[in-house]
């Protein structure tokens, strides 16, 4: 071991409780090189002085007079939502397997018995005000249906206006809808839902001065063509 | 009085300190003597004020930089300004002093702690012709004044009559007065090495060189052991637990607002200035120009920069060193900080003044005869 040399690391093969594990051994104290701390400490401060010196470096943005030209890391977490095909149908199959995952029950799916006959989902609700942004439903889904996106701008002043549906119609997801040929029937099988509205503290509670987002309530539209200028818009 | 540089090797450096000038002014007209104190005054206020607000700005950039951040951007271009918008902040912001406080001693505390501090910027030679008195105990003063500081964070800590307070005013009382003594060990081996106490005479001492490599080992040795002590000493990381703001929230100064605090705040970053002006005086040679042996062309090459931009330069680096330090090196526990101090300094300090004064008896300087 050099004088320099950073302490060896062991991996030692150790029974404990009955049982044989692998453990990671460093040297005592007292066998340890001499100026491995030194040269440790010498080290730290060469990374330090990379980052002083190389300015390129620096992960800050300012903000928010650039916020036209803002750019995000690839895996910037913020605003969930769900993936929606080129079609304008989403992809989730309300297995709830998001809605375990959650940490927090910031996840709530409601499911009905759809016109297709099978279970699909009414909706998809998402408390923003409990979410941590750990991504973790994200990664549980198994039909990619989830996303986070970059819209982090979202503050509030009536935090039940935190509480969203992600779904913009209730109905089966892509993978059924697409194998439906008759534009008819699959329009049966939609319903148009409201970001705030449904079982969510908003529902039917107006918040003054506050314009509920989202698409129109369902009477004054219906979905195809709600879908089509959706997609224009993303 | 007028002390003349030793040997010829000082070259043409004669210190004239403020209170030199005063002294001679006084029988001519006592005006111009009362008028040297008054400016003496102002330019320790003054270099409180400036020094205090720059390194404070720098701090807080060079750690964001260290930290791929960008630090203050908003008041003034590249955050210039945001130091005057502090000041002004705390300046106005009201001054609390916790019910069951001892009030006197609570509102005494940080006059006390920025006391000692201004007192030692005396002292300190800026260049030949710029440093207010020099004392023929300069070190000894230096020192002294300097424990009077950890009396201001006992106090203050103690007056809060709260629990984080007076944790970190013990803390800070138990380390300040521990490495005080490694401290003190390695400004005794430059008193050794140079034979004099007065600051200035301690730079005309290195005139062929620094004590940091002109006495062999010893003198980088009891750098570093300075380094770490006065680190220690101004509460810095890896040595801040008196005020580590995970364990303490604020340490010894948490009961303080507005401009009690700021004078804490204030002390503590002139006593790093202080902190890094002593340890280039000692051991860097302070204004003196990096001069080596008898190279006559490289010296008198070097001699064309002046002495205070000598000082500025080797002061500005030693405070860089520490805010590197600090913005790379974890926090140390209580343990670990007083078995640094006990087994691991303080024997190597000893010994390294027993080798000092080895380098002393036997002339083993470089450039022995200089």
């Amino acid at each position: 071991m050099g004088l320099f040399e950073p302490d060896e690391i062991k991996r030692e093969r150790r029974t404990l409780a009955g049982r044989e594990i692998s453990v990671a051994v460093t040297p005592p104290l007292g066998e340890r090189s001499l100026l491995a701390a030194p040269a440790g400490l010498l080290k730290g401060m060469g990374v330090t002085m990379n980052y002083l010196s190389h300015p390129s470096k620096i992960v800050t943005r300012q903000y928010p007079e650039n916020r036209a030209t803002l750019k995000f890391p690839p895996r910037y977490r913020a605003m969930l939502q769900l993936v929606y095909e080129d079609s304008g149908y989403h992809r989730c199959t309300g297995c709830r397997i998001c809605e375990r995952a959650c940490p927090n029950a910031s996840i709530k799916i409601i499911s009905r018995r759809g016109a297709s006959g099978k279970l699909d989902i009414d909706r998809y609700i998402w408390r923003m005000d409990s979410c941590t942004f750990c991504n973790a439903c994200v990664q549980a889904c198994p039909f990619d249906a989830l996303e986070m996106t970059h819209q982090f701008e979202n503050a509030v002043y009536d935090r039940r206006l935190l509480i969203f549906t992600l779904n913009r119609y209730a109905g089966p997801p892509a993978s059924v809808l697409e194998k439906e040929p008759d534009p008819q029937k699959r329009e049966a099988m939609m319903e148009p839902r409201d970001r705030y509205g449904g079982p969510v503290p908003m529902s039917g509670q107006p918040i003054p001065d506050v314009r509920p987002l989202g698409p129109p309530a369902p009477s004054e539209a219906d979905p195809a063509p709600q879908a089509q200028t959706e997609r224009g818009q993303s | 009085m007028i002390i003349a540089a030793a040997g010829t090797n000082a070259g043409p450096y004669v210190v004239r300190t403020v209170a030199d000038r005063a002294a001679a002014a006084l029988p001519v007209s006592p005006l111009l003597s009362v008028f040297y104190m008054a400016l003496s005054l102002a330019a320790i206020g003054g270099l409180v004020a400036v020094v205090g607000m720059f390194l404070v700005y720098l701090e807080r950039k060079i750690a964001g930089h260290f930290q791929c951040r960008l630090g203050p951007m908003r008041v003034g271009p590249h955050g210039i300004l945001q130091t005057f918008a502090d000041t002004l902040k705390l300046l106005f912001k009201e001054d609390t002093v916790p019910r069951k406080a001892d009030r006197a001693m609570h509102l005494l505390a940080p006059f006390l702690s920025l006391t000692a501090t201004v007192l030692v910027l005396g002292v300190v030679p800026y260049s030949p012709s710029l440093q207010i008195v020099d004392l023929n105990i300069g070190v000894l003063y230096v020192t002294a004044i300097s424990g009077l500081g950890v009396m201001g964070i006992l106090l203050g800590g103690w007056s809060s009559y709260n629990k984080w307070s007076l944790l970190g005013a013990m803390r800070a009382g138990a380390q300040i007065i521990s490495y005080e003594i490694s401290a003190t060990l390695a400004l005794l081996v430059v008193v050794l090495l140079s034979g004099t106490m007065s600051l200035s005479g301690i730079v005309q001492s290195q005139a062929s060189g620094w004590w940091i490599w002109r006495a062999p080992v010893v003198g980088l040795v009891s750098f570093i052991i300075y380094l770490i002590a006065s680190t220690a000493e101004v509460n810095r990381t890896p040595f801040d637990i008196p005020e580590g703001e995970s364990e303490l929230t604020g340490g010894y100064h948490t009961e303080y607002s507005g401009l009690r605090f700021a004078f804490f705040f204030l002390s503590e970053f002139i006593n790093m200035f202080i902190v890094s002006a002593l340890a280039a005086t000692l051991f860097l040679g302070g204004w003196m120009p990096l001069r080596i042996g008898s190279w006559e062309t490289f010296n008198a090459v070097m001699g064309l920069v002046p002495p205070a931009v000598w000082f500025l330069l080797k002061t500005s680096a030693i405070l860089f060193l520490f805010m590197w330090v600090r913005w790379t090196f974890p926090r140390l526990r209580v343990d670990q900080l007083m078995r640094l101090e006990w087994k691991i300094l303080l024997p190597i300090g000893f010994a390294n003044l027993v080798l000092a004064s080895l380098v002393v008896l036997w002339n083993l300087y470089f450039f022995p005869g200089a």
